[in-house]
């Protein structure tokens, strides 16, 4: 499974939720599978992806997707008990897992050495929680998460693939668009 | 009027309701009142970084949000500010207990404790010191009202001279 696929699959099942995007290949692959005012891209914060969604989910009734990565998660695990400590109901986070820190070199990361991060989840306490390896496994869980109480944590193993071309960074209007979508 | 009540205050006048923050002993007297009032949503984090990105989300969604921390955990947060706050233009009050100042007991609070406003200074962020209650509700009213215009994050530390410290 690729992770540019697995992207535009859940875009598909959305309306207009708000999407949240890792840095790096997840917020490139994002904007050219469709750009829209409601993608977070984030650009540099590192391991912040899953709680930049927990503060919106916390503070919106929406569905709030965040796209984390294997290497970012593992720089802020202590933000799973957070979100199994908050329990909101409208969070599904889906870890993008390529066992690698491909922005640095594709240096393996700790999940290629046995840490399973759907097990260090369930036991921060988050009950909602599914490992994939497929578009067709990925895409049930997605319907379950997008109409069953949360939080949803789901990892979706996939393969490094080419890197599509770098958006042009502009993190202030995308926070000025995203938050203009709620006003 | 507390200091810690001036705080709480402020932050309802300018419809400040996320407060994400790691505890703090001198915070503390704050968040305890926090913690009872139904305006606010309190929400602890396990990092401070990780409470910058919480408060970035709500206000992504169009609250206002705050963060509270000690100098210790500012240092934590550097690359959150500097890597999503400065550049996304997201305005986060910070309120900081200022260890390692006058009658700091701990050695290793004392280097954070010094650096803390230089960083924020060369990060371009506005910050301002209160060491006693004296105009403190103009300073602190004013200071919101500067960090939602300009849109960028402000510092507000609170020093061992207000606040008491921590003794042990």
């Amino acid at each position: 499974m690729f992770r540019f696929d697995a992207t535009k699959l859940i875009l598909s099942k959305l309306d207009n939720q708000p999407i949240v995007a890792n840095l790096g290949p997840t917020s490139d692959e994002l904007w050219h599978a469709e750009h829209r005012d409601r993608n977070f891209y984030t650009y540099g914060n590192m391991g912040l992806c899953s709680s930049i969604a927990l503060g919106m989910s916390l503070s919106s009734n929406e569905k709030i997707i965040s796209l984390d990565g294997d290497g970012s998660l593992l720089m802020n695990l202590g933000t799973l008990a957070t979100i199994n400590r908050e329990n909101p109901k409208n969070l599904i986070v889906l870890v993008y897992d390529n066992e690698m820190w491909g922005q640095t070199g594709r240096q393996a990361t700790h999940t290629s050495t046995g840490t399973e991060l759907v097990e260090v989840a369930q036991g921060c306490g988050i009950e909602k929680t599914q490992l994939v390896d497929d578009l067709e496994s990925l895409s049930e869980v997605f319907d379950r998460a997008l109409t069953e109480d949360g939080p949803w944590f789901i990892v979706a193993k996939i393969d490094e693939t080419d890197y599509l071309p770098v958006p042009t960074p502009e993190p202030e209007f995308t926070l000025y668009r995203f938050r203009n979508s709620f006003m | 009027m507390s200091w810690e009540q001036t705080i709480v205050d402020s932050l309802k006048k300018a419809d400040v309701s996320l407060i994400s923050y790691v505890p703090d002993h001198s915070i503390g007297k704050v968040t305890s009142i926090i913690e009872k009032d139904s305006f606010f949503q309190l929400v602890p984090a396990t990092r401070e970084e990780e409470a910058i990105g919480i408060a970035v989300g709500g206000y992504a969604v169009g609250k206002k949000a705050a963060v509270f921390m000690q100098t210790s955990g500012f240092g934590n947060s550097v690359n959150a500010i500097a890597t999503l706050c400065v550049p996304a233009r997201a305005p986060i009050p910070m309120f900081i207990n200022m260890r390692g100042g006058p009658g700091e007991f701990n050695i290793s609070q004392v280097a954070m404790g010094k650096i803390t406003n230089p960083i924020m200074d060369m990060l371009g962020i506005v910050n301002y010191t209160i060491d006693d209650e004296f105009k403190m509700d103009q300073l602190i009213d004013g200071a919101l009202k500067l960090c939602f215009a300009n849109r960028q994050p402000v510092g507000i530390c609170l020093t061992s001279l207000l606040h008491g410290g921590k003794s042990v």
